[in-house]
């Protein structure tokens, strides 16, 4: 804390220099820069790239036939791409400085950067999409700074939020969808959490044997079981070699519900060991089994503990070495990935259906629509989609969306700018998020809007995992159109979650 | 036949090395300077010892302690599991081999640097990685932090406080009476250092709700007893501490430190089992003792031992503490010494060597009149307890 305010003197001494230093960050609030026209019209190859990069296989934005006998008549961009048409692209040596460059965020970030608030991640974004973008459109785009926040103290540091408004046009002038922006200006090297966790030892690992294995291992593919007995169906935790009522050596496991109480709890403050985050909720939780076992109580403040209160399992991968299970309050709808709370690990499929992963089936014999508009509901859950994060899908990903930041490619420059490894681009995780939808409800699917927040950053080597239910429907008609509250998530957290609106095309072009 | 050997035997010795977070001395000097210094107390010859009995955590074996000393032979010689739990076990233990005739005189002894060398408090981590039965039981516990004594039994104490009531100030008031003790005990560590509650409710958190001020000291020192039959204590220098009766108990699904998963985790059924064996074996009742050292590692266990033993009903020792029944002038002035928050954390075993001083009317902080006292031991993990009396 006493290193974070003496950096921040560094830059203004004093609380007058402070607010001078605001008061020009602010000085363009409400302002729009000049309009952008891309470089490019929108074409099929750069098309072709980004759905690769993606693995986005909906045939309308790829397969010429198949796009010809839709309702679009051709192929058309996927909504995703919004923004990529814009990008102000790669541009190194003496070639022409292109547009953005005086952008009113572009003065912003200049002057945080001048400030030492170097690094830059994105942390919310939400795109209307108003119009089909079509091969042969012309986008511009008008930029208004929305917003600079004071100096807000977050988990990878000390820095600014600006929020941008972008209004995205064809050449006619005709709005085709808009974007708010977010991204966070921090100060490197001012973060906690991040520091800590480059040094961080994993926790330890849970001695076992032969007679406990399976628990672990069980763990391990997130259930959580329950030593049984065969001849007198005890249960009991932990294991033991014999049954503890009946003396059964006919011994076996069931899978726990996961659901049950909080019976009691410890904080502990002290001694602290590194592998740990401080304070450290510990919780003994009676399952709705009748058995208790102790664990971690996450997504909760240490003062809304109260014995009695209902959990759910949870679990944390450490190190992709061994999974635990954790536990965190049931009707915690806390589904923001705010910046400020990206703590440590913690996933959250419950339900792992592995026949549902993975739908890479290829792309032009599939279903025109796979949702009968009439049976989707609201709760109806959408397929976990685990998605293992590698450079090459950073990378290629990164240039997908034309853009050439360092930090996603350039792992050294992510170190210098408060990062511990290159990290995905949040346009790629708006185009994984779409790409799982469509692969979910079917080509023939119109975007309405997404809307991101952005949390635990996607590394080389993290697993992000999705999953999503819907939470709206309404009907104009014979039209369906659903909200799917989506979140996203790798070990260290909620990497992306928002909301997705689309609409369903009307049932008869199904049959 | 005394069913039970009650009333057989004697504590006829007790010796001490000096308590301190340094003793600037191996554990095993600790150990023979205390065996001497009980020795010498007694007025018993090393030779004639032929009995030794420790608990684990010991470091220093009987057999170098024995070469120490001098003695030629042993022949008893053991050691009890679960560390603090089993102090009062090894007098039962050293009772036991005398009345069976396998050994005349016994020792019992606790020494170590718990503070200067591996600090006890510190707990399991990096340890117990193996796969035999005890490793695997802190399978369950270490992977989510919950590493040390101090959390263990702050796991107790929250479902303790939400089902009776008591509150963080009531353990304090275990704090402060203890250290009151102490400050007027030479011998303690906190020797003229006593505490307010404010002070207790101030101090940082170790394991919520576990104050550092409920937590107790970690020590340097040795602390040795020695047993006879109460024959041979008749023709010692010293009145005999008679053992009226010392008891041990395991109960329902235990576990060390951490029986979480029976029915009532705020009770200490294996304590009641010792206190139902004292009762039933000295047909002594609560209202016979006239003071006490009940285990105090931690505070909040403090509590549940006085409603195991019958001094106050389920859910009411906050009240007897409230009420002032643990000082001096209460019903059961108890940690005379200062307790192990006060005088030094020896496991156990200087609540013992306190007990025979009330016997004696030797105390730093007498206690008018006794004739009966009590001692518990360890708790949280299979433990012990006794009783010793005047002899008559």
């Amino acid at each position: 804390m006493n290193r974070d305010l003496s950096q921040a003197n560094e830059t203004a001494e004093t609380a007058s220099e402070q607010t001078h230093f605001y008061n020009s960050l602010t000085s363009e609030v409400g302002s729009a820069g000049k309009i952008e026209v891309a470089r490019d019209s929108v074409s099929e190859p750069v098309i072709r790239s980004w759905c690769d990069a993606m693995s986005e296989s909906n045939p309308l934005y790829i397969n010429q036939d198949f796009a010809n006998d839709s309702k679009h008549g051709g192929i058309i961009a996927p909504p995703a791409m919004l923004q990529v048409w814009t990008m102000s692209g790669l541009h190194l040596g003496n070639q022409f400085q292109r547009n953005t460059e005086d952008s009113p965020s572009a003065g912003v970030y200049q002057l945080l950067d001048e400030a030492g608030f170097t690094g830059v991640v994105a942390t919310n974004a939400t795109y209307h999409y108003n119009e089909v973008i079509r091969p042969g459109d012309l986008i511009s785009a008008s930029q208004k700074l929305l917003d600079v926040s004071e100096e807000k103290t977050t988990a990878i540091g000390m820095g600014h939020f600006v929020t941008t408004e972008t209004i995205y046009s064809d050449a006619s002038g005709k709005q085709v969808g808009s974007m708010e922006f977010r991204v966070l200006k921090f100060r490197p090297g001012t973060g906690n959490k991040s520091e800590r966790s480059e040094i961080k030892p994993p926790r330890p690992k849970p001695a076992s044997n032969s007679s406990t294995d399976w628990f672990w291992d069980a763990c391990n593919i997130k259930e959580l079981r329950i030593q049984s007995c065969n001849e007198c169906t005890n249960l009991q935790h932990p294991p033991a070699v014999r049954c503890l009522s009946c003396g059964s050596v006919s011994l076996d496991s069931v899978i726990a519900t996961g659901k049950g109480t909080l019976h009691s709890w410890a904080i502990a403050h002290y001694p602290q060991v590194p592998a740990f985050d401080y304070p450290l909720i510990v919780g003994l939780v009676e399952l709705e089994e009748g058995v208790r076992l102790v664990s971690n109580v996450t997504n909760v403040e240490p003062e809304e503990l109260e014995i009695g209160m209902p959990l759910e399992v949870d679990w944390l991968n450490v190190d992709n070495e061994f999974t635990l299970h954790q536990f965190k309050p049931v009707h915690n709808e806390n589904q923001e990935a705010e910046f400020e709370n990206t703590e440590t690990g913690d996933s959250n499929d419950q339900t792992f259906d592995s026949g549902q992963n993975n739908p890479e089936t290829e792309s032009t014999q599939r279903q025109v629509l796979k949702l009968d508009p009439d049976n989707v509901q609201i709760g109806d859950e959408l397929p976990i989609s685990p998605v293992p994060v590698t450079t090459l899908l950073i990378v290629s990903t990164a240039l997908a969306t034309r853009d050439y930041q360092d930090v996603h490619h350039d792992p050294k420059a992510a170190q210098s700018k408060g990062m511990p490894d290159i990290f995905m681009n949040i346009l790629t995780s708006a185009g994984i998020v779409s790409r799982w939808i469509n692969d979910w409800a079917g080509s023939e699917i119109d975007w309405g809007s997404i809307e991101l927040r952005l949390g635990a950053p996607n590394h080389p080597d993290d697993t992000m995992t999705l999953s999503g239910s819907i939470t709206e429907k309404t009907q104009h008609g014979s039209q369906v159109s659903l909200n799917i509250a989506f979140l996203g998530k790798n070990d260290r957290g909620v990497h992306v979650s928002g909301n997705a609106k689309i609409l369903l095309p009307e049932n008869s072009k199904g049959d | 036949m005394n069913a039970n050997f009650s009333s057989e035997t004697a504590i006829v010795g007790i010796g001490a090395t000096e308590f301190s977070k340094e003793s600037g001395r191996t554990p095993m000097e600790l150990a023979v300077e205390a065996c001497e210094a009980a020795l010498g107390d007694a007025g018993v010859d090393a030779s004639d010892v032929d009995g030794i009995v420790t608990f684990s955590s010991e470091q220093n074996f009987e057999i170098e302690v024995a070469r120490n000393l001098r003695i030629p032979s042993l022949s008893h010689f053991s050691m009890i599991p679960h560390g603090g739990g089993a102090a009062c076990g090894t007098i039962g233990q050293a009772a036991a081999a005398i009345f069976s005739g396998s050994a005349n005189y016994v020792l019992c002894y606790r020494a170590f640097n718990e503070r200067s060398w591996h600090r006890f408090g510190s707990g399991v981590q990096g340890r117990h990685a193996g796969a035999e039965a005890f490793d695997v039981t802190f399978g369950w516990t270490s992977p989510f932090g919950l590493l040390t004594p101090a959390s263990w039994v702050a796991m107790f104490a929250t479902r303790y406080m939400h089902l009776s009531g008591a509150t963080s100030e009531d353990f304090g008031r275990v704090a402060v009476t203890d250290r009151k003790f102490a400050a007027t005990n030479p011998a303690a560590f906190f020797y003229e250092r006593p505490i307010t509650l404010e002070e207790h409710q101030e101090s940082r958190w170790i394991v919520e709700p576990l104050h550092l001020l409920d937590c107790c000291q970690e020590s340097d020192g040795g602390q040795a007893i020695l047993v006879t039959s109460l024959e041979r204590a008749r023709d010692l220098p010293n009145p005999p501490a008679v053992i009226a009766s010392a008891a041990q108990g395991s109960t329902d699904d235990q576990q060390a430190m951490r029986s979480y998963y029976r029915d009532d985790i705020a009770r200490i059924p294996e304590m009641k089992l010792c206190a139902d064996q004292l009762w039933k074996n000295t047909g002594l009742g609560p209202s016979d003792i006239q003071v006490a050292n009940i285990y105090d590692h931690f505070t909040p266990l403090f509590l549940p031992q006085l409603e195991e033993f019958g001094f106050c009903e389920k859910g009411e020792a906050k009240e007897f503490l409230r009420d002032g029944n643990i000082e001096m002038d209460g019903q059961l002035p108890t940690n005379t010494n200062g307790g192990q928050l006060g005088e030094a954390y020896i496991h156990g075993m200087n609540g013992i060597a306190e007990a025979v001083r009330q016997i004696r009317g030797t105390s730093v902080n007498q206690v008018e009149n006794v004739e009966n006292a009590l001692v518990t031991a360890g708790t949280s993990v299979p433990t012990s307890a006794l009783i010793l009396s005047q002899d008559h």
